[in-house]
């Protein structure tokens, strides 16, 4: 029996997920090491975990509706075996980097 | 007023963890019968999860600096080091994963094999995240309880 696709923004958001968790925890690092950043964030909205987590929420969806884009409105094309596969991993890299920063880094 | 607005993110937070466990239950036995709660229910994990986020977000934002020197001053002070820094960033992730999940619960997960496997992966990392999160919330209120305890009367 052949499998039935999933939908273009469930591929679309997916990729966004593991993406922007990734980029979440790289956030994390670059505020945390350097002050001029943290201070910049914490200027543009008061305070640098509300700057940080409108750049995560916002570009979430700016990739989510991007990548729902190519093959004229189709969306990206992958196995939902590779989705599975890239989703747990952005998810646990994200995880484990911010963890591990504050546990060893920091 | 602070402590209502604390035990309210607790509250969502604990709703979208049940919301969570209970999809994953009712993905494993997903039919056209229950295709439609499965729904409303993935829906009403990510608005927990959202109502959860701002009120923790406001409180963390306005009244979190006074609970952070209590713990800093406190003998655990990696309540705050630790699981508050850690919490505050993985949350981010779990509300990312939450605002998936409607999308990814939309497809027809009755006939949909690939759809199903993706939304019990995302439900059973949703309710794991949750249970992290919320187990770092006990570590920081026990932070500040120890805190207090240890203030020279």
């Amino acid at each position: 029996m052949d499998s039935i696709p999933l939908s273009k923004y469930t591929v679309s958001f997916g990729l966004s997920l593991a993406l922007c968790s990734v980029v979440n925890a790289l956030i994390v690092v670059v505020k945390e090491k350097s002050p001029a950043v943290q201070a910049a964030m914490q200027k543009m909205t008061g305070h640098h975990w509300v700057t940080h987590s409108a750049i995560v929420i916002g570009l979430f969806l700016l990739c989510g509706w991007s990548f729902a884009l190519p093959n004229g409105g189709q969306g990206l094309r992958i196995t939902a075996n590779r989705l599975i596969g890239i989703v747990t991993a952005g998810v646990l890299a994200g995880g484990v980097i911010i963890m591990g920063f504050y546990l060893i880094a920091d | 007023m602070n402590e209502i607005i604390l035990m309210a993110h607790v509250v969502f937070g604990v709703g979208c963890l049940l919301a969570a466990v209970w999809l994953f239950v009712d993905v494993l036995n997903a039919s056209e019968a229950n295709l439609l709660r499965i729904r409303r229910v993935s829906w009403a994990a990510a608005g927990f999860m959202w109502v959860a986020f701002v009120i923790a977000g406001y409180w963390y934002v306005v009244s979190y600096h006074a609970d952070k020197a209590i713990i800093l001053h406190g003998p655990w002070p990696f309540a705050h080091s630790f699981f508050m820094e850690t919490k505050e960033h993985l949350v981010i992730m779990l509300l990312l994963m939450t605002t998936y999940l409607p999308i990814a619960a939309a497809n027809n997960l009755a006939i949909n094999r690939d759809a199903r496997r993706l939304v019990l992966w995302l439900t059973a990392g949703i309710a794991l995240l949750a249970l992290l999160v919320e187990g770092h919330g006990a570590i920081i209120a026990t932070g500040v309880k120890l805190g207090l305890l240890a203030k020279p009367h």
